[in-house]
C-alpha cells in the first residue's frame, strides 16, 4: 500500500483482514478470541484513520493490532475467565487411546502448543516475523524496541520454542 | 534448549542470519564461528528447525461469519463498470480468484446490469391522453409493469445463468457494449420475444 495515501477503512480490512486474523490466531490459539481480535483491530482502524498521517502505513497498523492484542491479555487477567486454547482442549482434556494419540500427533498442533507456552514478548516477535512475514525494523516499528532487540528476541524464541518440540525434526 | 548449548555470547546473530537481517561485517562474524564450532552448528540448526516449523504452520482462512463483511461489496458494481483504479481492479481480481460467495454476487450483479441495459428505449407518445383518465394511476400502472418486467428480466437471466465459469473483466465490459450498442429490448428475453403462431 502506498505511503503516501490515507487508504479506506474497507481496503484496509479487505487487504489485512485474514493476515490479522492469522496472526491473532497464532498468537491466541483460540478461532474466537482471534476473530475478536480482527473486530477490535478494523474497529481502532476506523477510528485511528481519521487522525492517521501518511507514513508507514504497516508501521501503524501492527502496532495497533498488537496494542489491542495485549489489551486483550491485560483484560484477561483482571477477569480471568479464558477458555482453554482450541489446541489445548484438543490434548489436553482427554485422556487419549493410542489411536487418538496417533490422530493427535499433528504437526502444527505441536508448533502451535509450542507457540502458546512462549513468554508473549518472545512470541509476538516470532510470529510477526515467520507468520506475518515483517523485517526486524518493521517488528521494531510495531513494537516499540530497538532493531537488536528484535533480533535477540526472535532467537531466543526460536530457540525456546525448538526446545519444547521434543520430537525429533 | 535441552542438550544444546552455545559456546557464543553473539548467538543471536543466528537468527539474524537466516532472516538475511545482518551487516557484511556481522555475517564474516557468524560465518568464521560457525567454521569449526560443532556446538553452535548444532544450535543453529535447531533455530533453523524452529524457523521452518513456524513458518509452514497453515495459513488459515477467515472464519465465514467474519470474512462475510470483508467481502468486496460495492467494489463488485464499480468493477462492472470499469470504475476502479488499477490497483483496486488488481485487488478484486485477487479475491474474487479465491471467493466463491463473491464470483457468485459478481454473476448476479451482472445479470441484473445486464437485464436494466436491455430495457427497451421508449418514444413519447403523440396522442393526448384520454380524456377521464387519472394521471397519477397511469403513472402507477406504468412504474408497476416497468417494475415487473425489470424483476422478471432479472430473474431470467440469473437464473438460467447456470454455474457459470468466472467471468473476466474485459468479456463483461465487451458483452455490456454489445448489448448497448444493438439495443435489442426485452426480445432477447424468451419470455418477452413476440410469442409464436399458435395454432
Amino acid at each position: 500500500m502506498s505511503e503516501q495515501v490515507i487508504p479506506a477503512w474497507e481496503d484496509v480490512a479487505r487487504r489485512y483482514g485474514r493476515q490479522i486474523y492469522n496472526y491473532a490466531y497464532r498468537l491466541t490459539g483460540n478461532r474466537d478470541d482471534a476473530s475478536d481480535l480482527v473486530q477490535e483491530v478494523l474497529l481502532r482502524v476506523r477510528k485511528g484513520l481519521a487522525s492517521y498521517t501518511p507514513g508507514s502505513f504497516e508501521g501503524w497498523l501492527w502496532r495497533i493490532t498488537r496494542n489491542a492484542f495485549l489489551d486483550d491479555i491485560r483484560r484477561r487477567k483482571r477477569r480471568p475467565t479464558t477458555a482453554l486454547p482450541d489446541v489445548e482442549r484438543s490434548t489436553v482434556l482427554t485422556a487419549p487411546s493410542p489411536d487418538e494419540v496417533l490422530a493427535q500427533i499433528r504437526l502444527s498442533d505441536d508448533v502451535q502448543g509450542a507457540l502458546l507456552k512462549l513468554p508473549v514478548e518472545f512470541r509476538e516477535c516470532v510470529v510477526m516475523c515467520d507468520v506475518v512475514g515483517l523485517t526486524y525494523e518493521e517488528i521494531a516499528a510495531a513494537v516499540d524496541i530497538p532493531v537488536g532487540t528484535v533480533r535477540s528476541r526472535i532467537h531466543r524464541g526460536r530457540k525456546m520454542l525448538r526446545g519444547l518440540l521434543t520430537w525429533p525434526v | 534448549m535441552a542438550g544444546v548449548s552455545s559456546c557464543w555470547d553473539r548467538e543471536e546473530l543466528l537468527s539474524g542470519y537466516l532472516d538475511g537481517e545482518l551487516t557484511s561485517g556481522e555475517l564474516a562474524e557468524v560465518v568464521a564461528h560457525l567454521d569449526g564450532c560443532t556446538d553452535c552448528i548444532a544450535v543453529f540448526r535447531r533455530i533453523q528447525e524452529a524457523r521452518s516449523l513456524v513458518r509452514q504452520l497453515p495459513d488459515l482462512d477467515l472464519p465465514s461469519a467474519l470474512a462475510a463483511a470483508l467481502h468486496l461489496g460495492d467494489l463488485l458494481s464499480a468493477y462492472l463498470d470499469g470504475e476502479l483504479s488499477p490497483q483496486d481492479v488488481e485487488h478484486v481480481g485477487d479475491h474474487l480468484a479465491l471467493c466463491a460467495p463473491c464470483r457468485s454476487e459478481l454473476r448476479e450483479l451482472d445479470a441484473a446490469r445486464t437485464a436494466v441495459r436491455a430495457l427497451p428505449r421508449l418514444e413519447p407518445s403523440l396522442e393526448p391522453p384520454p380524456l377521464g383518465a387519472s394521471t397519477a394511476r397511469r403513472h402507477w400502472a406504468r412504474r408497476a409493469v416497468a417494475a415487473a418486467a425489470v424483476a422478471a428480466a432479472i430473474a431470467l437471466v440469473v437464473n438460467t445463468g447456470g454455474p457459470a465459469a468466472f467471468v473476466d473483466r474485459d468479456t463483461l465490459a465487451n458483452r455490456h457494449t454489445a448489448r448497448t450498442s444493438v439495443e435489442q429490448g426485452f426480445a432477447v428475453i424468451p419470455a418477452f420475444a413476440t410469442p409464436a403462431e399458435t395454432p
